[in-house]
């Protein structure tokens, strides 16, 4: 939609308007065949380091990665959730899409996120939903005063992120905003980030996917783009002197209520430095060796996997280990007009029981499945440093802070964990965990990681059993 | 008057200490007068307010009834139960708003309510009228709007925000909230790449080049083409033959180089391809420089370099294009955009000019002595500086800017200009830049509140009405002192400045949703076929879902919301605020009024096609006698965003004027809504109408206390459907769209409710415009002190005949507008420890 990069110097594929992302993946394709391995070489030595310091690594000294995929308004858990358990168990119509992929991940039942509930404070199942998937906290409920608590991944984050050039990366396929207010009396900031770093700063997460690719490998043709990125870091620096001495000055001028907002901007400013001297510790960008993207796709399907896309090639450089991709927003009243369904999400997942309308949701339902099936194979196919795949040496969530999306429930929330973890996790299964935390999954998850120190998370009991 | 023996029983302390007074609502009929805290004592609890709430709250709200979680005896001390501001808050909008009691409850006098006002604006909320609280905005952060018109100010630059920074998230309805601002380290990298490639845009960066001339493709003729005397390209099809020229006078002997910029474009069209080759020629004096065969190339761009040597004198230009494939299909508008012919020179350095711009940015020559150079560098910075940052900069911050600059022209093939360009980028990117930081001058008798100094005062003034920064006038205004008595003068020029404009989008916008029209998704075959089909079995279109953005069928049929028509919806709503806003017109015409601004194709939309109304630009209309049309809430904008896709949503709409019309919301929905059955009673054949299936809404009172304040209002708009059409019938029913109102009135439609709405709830509506006004302007929410500021809003407006002047001045004359509470020892109070704080310096 929105693509304001003038100068197309390039081929076919990126003539304005419809963005070929089959040219895309084509590009990455030919990234996986010859340069994976020697792109990847120096990342060798360098998991070597980390495997000592058990951060972020497998056994077998490979990066190890971890994302959070979640998708809005839960499901029909009759056509999410198959009849038995266990390692056989026969794959549901909505899950259909991952049958080849069966073997990479786990479905997990019996995972609950009771502080979305609504209680004390009524409605907002949406607002909740969306923002305490990640936290597992209560949120404050209201419009300005915006309180929650660190996300799982912003967590994980802050203790490995200093293995990788980026400590994480957010990304949305959520580009409008509604203006007004939000889910019934909660802070729209609560709707559209998934990430937080602080209790009342929510990582804004990044919908255009070109802006994402020029963060991580600079702007310009790929012949240019490292040198600017380099540049560019430079004399931010020189800047962000500057301006941090700025800061300070204003917020000893400043009243009580207000400094809390400058130490966002401090913060923010220490990040980036913080960033760009971890850079520098990294060397020269290794390019990926395709095309920029153009910008935001017009059909939500290709934006979608022009994310995954991105994702798969920011694990595949290694340019971080940790990540989060909100599809859309919990409440998205999105119409799906490629698979005929023009009415909205939202609307139609409080379908009052009518059998038309259950359908439409679950056709819904199937569709993310799909998409995300596709992202599963791609990750599958890119080999890392130690012979297995990508996606044997991550641990990908994919889910939502909604279980029936019809009556608003959080528990036995719909709940997938791809990936193998390194090899560490059961996959292949269905397990029910008969009504736990979710938050335990995560605390898991951050021990995989290499995270030490950390007794609770959000409204953990523990850690989660077998995984 | 003494409560009777029997009630006082009830006042037996529950916990230790006072005797705890449960305190009950009092209802307020609508449209009647209102308190105000003047100076007599407040009323005396025990003896006038306690027996009327006795008499008509206790039966739910006390004595071990607690409904709706309110209830009024569970507390230890008189005043702690006095200092509850939700709740007395909370009493006060449900009592006037005659929410509570009940309908089938009793209701007190006017004068009982008069005193439970009065008594809660003193005794609860102390509101002291003589020196009233103007609570604390929290330091702002310009938002997108903000960003992009106040870079366009200061270096004339328009940054795309929309595109490039993430949304601002919104509070209490709107995204200038400071509280709801926040700054991740993302957004902060975002602002540091705009200020670079800002300032890079049009500072120079050097003090000397070749001289350069642009002549524009548009200039070129031949014989399909005028000269035109605008800049612009020139589009020429792969597909025609095409010869066209310029003449350029050259006044200086020497070397030249001359570059052919252009574009070989095309319109995508998915998985077909365009085979068609041309040839492009160009000829400069008759020689032939460029002869190439082009094929499709994806709108690629080409920069093609020609030096030349030149007398002075006339010279031509001349570009041919030869179509090389007659035969092959044409598909994909295959042109030469030509821009233009860019001539640099003399390149001989002897002969080089300052750049365009040179002078805006450096209005002297640069001195060879460092501390000169110095001394200029900090001169500059200090001025754009103390624009930046909207108040005078302080010699310390210029110092370290110049040195800054210093840092940067000091190095190896660095120059000045560039140097000075570092110190405005770091000028941008700055929190003082960034947050809208505001000062008070000292108030002298030691009182806490303090009025705002003259630049905060300006910079408020200014990004409540133009959303960017102060100009020269106000700035020089606030600069000697003089701004705040001659506000109104100002307000007045303001208004009439064409920046007003962004004040009437985007508060309108936002408090009226129609920001949202850009986005809205409605599936228009669906919507229009919900009139004509009998049954869901009859209508196969509804069950296809087909691409909302396709025409179907014909006449009244073929409607799409395509982008056109969005905008055309968006302007109608602009230009009637607009006007509302510019000719000071009575703001009930926002609600009910015999015009609307139309242009040719919104008129055709609502079926006026009989008034005249042709071509794209937007005018004033008087509506013919008796049309539904007229107000807002007949608006393409409105109707459209408070539907669904595929249907009207009453409930939405009736929300929507409960919210942002009369100011009196529903609570959410309760947390477990029970699943509704099927509404088919007796309409075994058709789909039932939305007036029936909202019938459930009535049949249980769990849902019929909210929704019979909502459904009537939103099913008198049932004529107009989801793309804001008129319409008869439904399911080839007629539309029935009567009603009564929660308050007793009863209507048959929407030109009735318009009457009422204007007529019986003027007050609301004008409380409600204060209210989002006031919090427009001041970038915070409302709370308990600043019942009484609305309340003197509503009153000016009363006496002023609703002239929407007497909302807008009054909002910029208010308490909280004109002052702020001053820090001091004792209201320093630990602010909450984030994270981050961990990482403080």
């Amino acid at each position: 939609m929105k693509s304001s990069s003038k100068h197309e110097t390039n081929t076919n594929f990126l003539s304005g308007k419809g963005f070929n992302r089959r040219n895309f993946l084509r590009g990455i394709g030919a990234c996986i065949a010859l340069p994976a391995l020697e792109s990847l070489k120096p990342f060798q030595s360098l998991a070597a380091v980390t495997s000592a310091s058990g951060l972020a690594t497998t056994a077998t000294g490979a990066p190890l990665r971890t994302a959070f995929v979640v998708f809005p308004n839960g499901s029909i858990p009759s056509a999410w959730w198959p009849k038995s358990e266990g390692i056989d168990f026969e794959m549901s119509p909505t899950l259909q899409p991952l049958a080849e992929s069966r073997r990479h991940f786990q479905l997990m039942g019996g995972l609950d996120h009771m502080e979305a509930v609504g209680g004390m404070d009524g409605g907002g199942d949406h607002a909740r939903g969306n923002s305490v998937f990640l936290t597992g906290v209560r949120l404050k409920k209201s419009a300005t005063d915006i309180r929650a608590g660190v996300s799982i991944d912003q967590l994980i984050a802050s203790k490995v992120g200093q293995t990788t050039r980026l400590p994480s990366l957010e990304l949305t396929c959520d580009s409008v905003r509604k203006s007004g207010g939000c889910d019934s009396g909660y802070s729209c900031a609560y709707q559209y980030n998934i990430s937080w770093s602080s209790a009342k700063t929510p990582v804004t997460p990044e919908s255009n996917p070109r802006l994402v690719f020029e963060r991580l490998f600079g702007a310009g043709t790929p012949l240019e783009r490292g040198r600017n990125l380099e540049l560019r870091q430079k004399e931010q620096r020189s800047l962000l002197d500057f301006v941090m001495d700025d800061a300070r000055r204003m917020k000893n001028r400043l009243g009580v209520g207000d400094k809390d907002k400058l130490d966002q901007y401090l913060t923010a400013v220490r990040e980036i430095e913080q960033r760009i001297q971890q850079s520098e510790r990294f060397g020269k960008v290794k390019d990926p060796g395709v095309e920029t993207p153009a910008g935001i796709p017009n059909s939500h399907a290709e934006h979608i996997q022009l994310m995954y896309d991105i994702l798969v090639t920011t694990f595949q450089t290694d340019s971080t280990r940790v990540a989060s991709l909100l599809l859309a927003h919990d409440g998205s009243n999105r119409s799906f007009s490629d698979i005929g369904i023009s009415e909205g999400h939202h609307d139609l997942s409080h379908h009052q029981n009518k059998e038309d309308r259950i359908k439409k949701v679950a056709q819904i339902d199937l569709w993310y499945a799909t998409q995300f099936a596709k992202f599963l194979e791609k990750m599958e196919a890119v080999k890392d440093i130690d012979g297995k795949s990508l996606l044997h040496n991550s641990m990908i969530v994919y889910g939502g802070g909604n279980a029936d999306g019809n009556r608003h429930t959080h528990n036995n929330l719909p709940i997938i964990l791809a990936g193998a973890g390194g090899g560490t996790l059961s996959t292949g299964r269905y397990v029910s965990f008969g009504g736990k935390p979710t938050t335990n999954l995560f605390l898991t998850m951050a021990d995989r990681m290499g995270v030490t120190g950390v007794e609770r998370f959000g409204d953990s009991t523990g850690r989660l059993g077998a995984v | 008057m003494l409560p009777p023996l029997r009630q006082l029983n009830r006042f037996v302390p529950r916990h230790g200490g006072l005797g705890v007074f449960p305190i009950l609502s009092v209802v307020i009929c609508l449209g009647l007068g209102f308190a105000s805290s003047t100076a007599q004592s407040p009323p005396d609890f025990k003896k006038d307010i306690q027996p009327v709430l006795v008499k008509y709250c206790y039966d739910c709200h006390g004595d071990g009834m607690s409904k709706g979680k309110v209830t009024f005896d569970d507390f230890k001390t008189e005043e702690e139960l006095f200092q509850k501001h939700d709740l007395w808050l909370a009493v006060l909008k449900n009592v006037r708003a005659g929410v509570m009691p009940p309908d089938d409850k009793a209701r007190p006098t006017i004068d009982e309510i008069h005193l439970l006002e009065k008594w809660i604006k003193k005794a609860s909320f102390k509101i002291d009228s003589a020196n009233p609280d103007p609570g604390r905005v929290t330091v702002r952060r310009l938002n997108r709007a903000e960003y992009r018109n106040t870079v366009k100010e200061l270096l004339g630059v328009d940054f795309d925000t929309e595109g490039e920074f993430p949304p601002d998230d919104t509070g209490h309805g709107f995204d200038n909230i400071g509280d709801v601002l926040t700054l991740s380290p993302m957004l902060l990298e975002k602002y540091l790449d705009a200020s670079k490639k800002v300032v890079l845009k049009v500072v120079p960066l050097v003090s000397a080049v070749a001289a350069e001339k642009m002549v524009h493709g548009s200039r070129f003729s031949g014989e399909d083409t005028d000269r035109q005397n605008k800049p612009g390209s020139l589009s020429l099809s792969y597909y025609k033959q095409a010869s066209i020229s310029n003449t350029f006078k050259v006044d200086l002997a020497g070397d030249y180089v001359a570059v052919l910029d252009f574009v070989a474009a095309e319109k995508f069209v998915d998985d077909v391809f365009d085979y068609n080759k041309c040839r492009l020629v160009f000829k400069i004096d008759g020689e032939e420089v460029l002869n190439k065969e082009y094929v499709r190339e994806g709108n690629k761009s080409f920069q093609l370099v020609f030096p030349r040597s030149w007398e002075p004198g006339e010279h031509h230009f001349e570009v041919q294009i030869e179509p090389l494939t007659p035969d092959e299909k044409q598909v994909r508008s295959l042109a030469i955009k030509l821009n233009g012919v860019n001539v640099r020179g003399p390149m001989e350095k002897s002969r080089w000019v300052p750049p365009a711009n040179y002078h805006t940015f450096f209005p002297r020559k640069v001195p060879a002595d460092v501390r000169q150079k110095r001394a200029y560098a900090h001169g500059l910075l200090s001025a754009f500086a103390t624009k930046a940052f909207r108040r005078p900069v302080d010699r310390e911050s210029a110092e370290r800017l110049s040195l800054l600059a210093e840092q940067t022209y000091s190095q190896p093939g660095k120059t000045f200009e560039s140097g000075v360009a570092q110190g405005m980028i770091a000028i941008l990117a700055s929190p003082r830049f960034l947050f809208r930081e505001e000062s008070a001058e000292k108030p002298g008798d030691g009182s806490t509140y303090a009025f705002l100094d003259q630049y905060s005062l300006a910079s408020r003034l200014s990004y409540f009405l133009w959303s960017s920064m102060p100009d020269e006038r106000l700035f020089q205004l606030a600069a000697s002192g003089k701004l705040r008595e001659n506000q109104a003068d100002e307000v007045q020029r303001m208004l009439k400045d064409p920046k007003s404009q962004a004040f009437i989008r985007n508060f309108s916008g936002q408090w009226l949703q129609s920001r949202d029209v850009d986005s809205v998704q409605i599936d228009s075959s669906a919507v229009l076929a919900r009139e004509t089909a009998r049954s869901a079995a009859a209508n196969p279109r509804e069950n296809r879902g087909t691409n909302s953005n396709r025409p179907v069928g014909f006449g009244r049929n073929r409607v799409q919301l395509d982008d056109e028509l969005r905008r055309a919806m968006k302007s109608e709503t602009e230009s009637y605020f607009g006007y509302i806003v510019q000719s000071n017109r009575n703001v009930l015409e926002l609600i009910d009024s015999d015009y609307t601004f139309l242009n040719e194709r919104l008129a055709r939309h609502y079926a006026l096609t009989n008034l005249g109304v042709t071509g794209s630009d937007f005018r004033k209309v008087t509506l013919p006698e008796g049309n539904p049309r007229g107000g807002i809430l007949t608006h393409g904008s409105v109707l459209t965003v408070t539907s669904n896709p595929t249907r009207t949503s009453p409930v939405k709409r009736g929300l929507f004027i409960l919210e942002n019309i009369l100011g009196t919301p529903p609570p959410p929905p309760p947390p477990d809504i029970p699943a509704l059955e099927e509404a088919s009673k007796g309409t075994a054949d058709r789909i039932p109408s939305l007036r029936e299936t909202l019938e459930l809404h009535r049949s249980k009172p769990v849902c019929s206390s909210c929704h019979n304040r909502m459904d009537p209002l939103g099913l008198a708009l049932e004529n107009f459907n989801a793309l804001g059409m008129w319409r008869e019938k439904e399911q080839e029913q007629p539309i029935d769209a009567s009603g009564k109102l929660m308050t007793g009135e009863t209507f048959t439609d929407i030109r009735d409710v318009k009457k009422i709405l204007t007529r019986e709830h003027s007050r609301e509506i004008y409380h409600t415009l204060s209210e989002k006004l006031l919090t427009y302007a001041l970038g915070r929410g409302l709370e308990y002190y600043d019942v009484d500021v609305v309340d003197d809003l509503v009153r000016r407006l009363e006496k002023e005949n609703g002239a929407f002047s007497a909302a807008l001045m009054g909002v910029i004359e208010s308490t909280p507008f004109q002052k702020t509470r001053l820090e001091t020892n004792e209201s320093k109070k630990t602010s909450v420890k984030t994270a981050s704080n961990q990482l403080n310096n």
